[in-house]
């Protein structure tokens, strides 16, 4: 019971942080990859509601600017990677 | 020629194991299933089945699979060991409630594994490593984790992480021994493990077309079936009770 609370306090929760979230776009194919909202925290970001496994990085700047840079989220491609036999 | 044997894992009741053994059996032969059982040991020899093996086994019956980290490594090493001296070449490994739908199973994914030069197929096969996935984080904050795989990878990347659904997964036979034979150096949920040691050990792990799989890690598709079969699906999965179910496959 006390675990079907906890489950139900935190799907609340995450319905009230989906309405304050932002479409994410992976940098690499520009497809939306989901909606988190981030909040910065004790010198962190906190990503909640992402449910896909993305990269987090900087973005390489093509100017170059000294008072501002962007982070970008990126899945990794559909793993295909060759047999490998053994040596 | 190709082999296949279907080892299903199964913690059910006796009566239900008849009834999946019966259901496989539009598949294959019942000799090509080997049912793992992974429930009380009371209820092992009454299983009526010609090919089971019982696996006695903590991290295998898990509350919180991810948090308690489920492992199939002892299934692996039961199945591969009943294998010794039997002429089979692949293996399709099944949750008890992964259900195939079409009676072709075998060579469509031997067609797929041969399509894809892969050594392993299973669902939503992923690359997770430096990624926000939760069970990948949650074993990074043990440093055996990355460790492990470069100490042991022939591959030239090393912190490659893959992860998959553990619920149903094709295997040749030698890819399937080699896992089977690899020691699970401390806790590592399933999901993660499998694909990533045969990654490392040099098998070429591919996702199965997931527009040919109704396959979901919550609910129960029992009433999902004859749509799953209307939309081309080779399985199923969850379906937790074969009870008064027919096959009607093709």
């Amino acid at each position: 019971m006390k675990r079907f609370i906890i489950r139900k306090i935190r799907d609340l929760g995450l319905a009230v942080a989906r309405l304050f979230a932002s479409d994410l776009v992976d940098h690499r194919t520009g497809k939306k990859i989901g909606r988190a909202l981030l909040l910065p925290w004790r010198g962190k970001i906190h990503v909640i509601g992402l449910e896909l496994p993305v990269q987090v990085t900087f973005l390489p700047q093509e100017r170059l600017t000294f008072w501002k840079q962007e982070i970008c989220f990126t899945a990794h491609p559909e793993p295909d990677f060759p047999h490998e036999p053994r040596p | 020629m190709s082999r296949v044997l279907n080892v299903v894992l199964a913690h059910t009741s006796p009566a239900e194991i008849a009834r999946l053994a019966a259901w496989w059996a539009h598949v294959s032969p019942e000799e090509s299933l080997l049912i793992v059982h992974g429930g009380p040991d009371a209820e092992f020899p009454a299983l009526a089945v010609p090919n089971k093996v019982h696996v006695d086994s903590a991290r295998l019956r898990t509350g919180d699979h991810p948090r308690d980290r489920q492992s199939y490594t002892e299934v692996f090493a039961a199945a591969s060991a009943w294998l010794k001296g039997r002429d089979f070449s692949h293996v399709y490994f099944a949750e008890f409630d992964h259900l195939p739908l079409v009676s072709d199973l075998h060579g469509r994914l031997l067609a797929q594994l041969e399509k894809e030069k892969a050594d392993v197929l299973g669902h939503h096969v992923r690359r997770v490593d430096g990624t926000g996935l939760h069970h990948y984080l949650y074993h990074c904050a043990d440093p055996r984790f990355h460790q492990h795989w470069e100490r042991i990878s022939r591959r030239a990347d090393k912190r490659t992480v893959l992860a998959m659904f553990g619920t149903g997964s094709f295997w040749t036979r030698a890819a399937f021994d080699a896992v089977a034979a690899s020691a699970e150096p401390f806790p590592i949920y399933l999901e993660l493990y499998l694909p990533t040691i045969a990654h490392h050990l040099g098998y070429r792990v591919r996702s199965l077309a997931e527009d040919q799989h109704l396959v979901s890690n919550l609910g129960d598709f029992r009433s999902k079936i004859s749509d799953a079969r209307s939309a081309g699906a080779w399985t199923v999965h969850p379906v937790k009770s074969l009870e008064g179910l027919r096959w009607r496959g093709a």
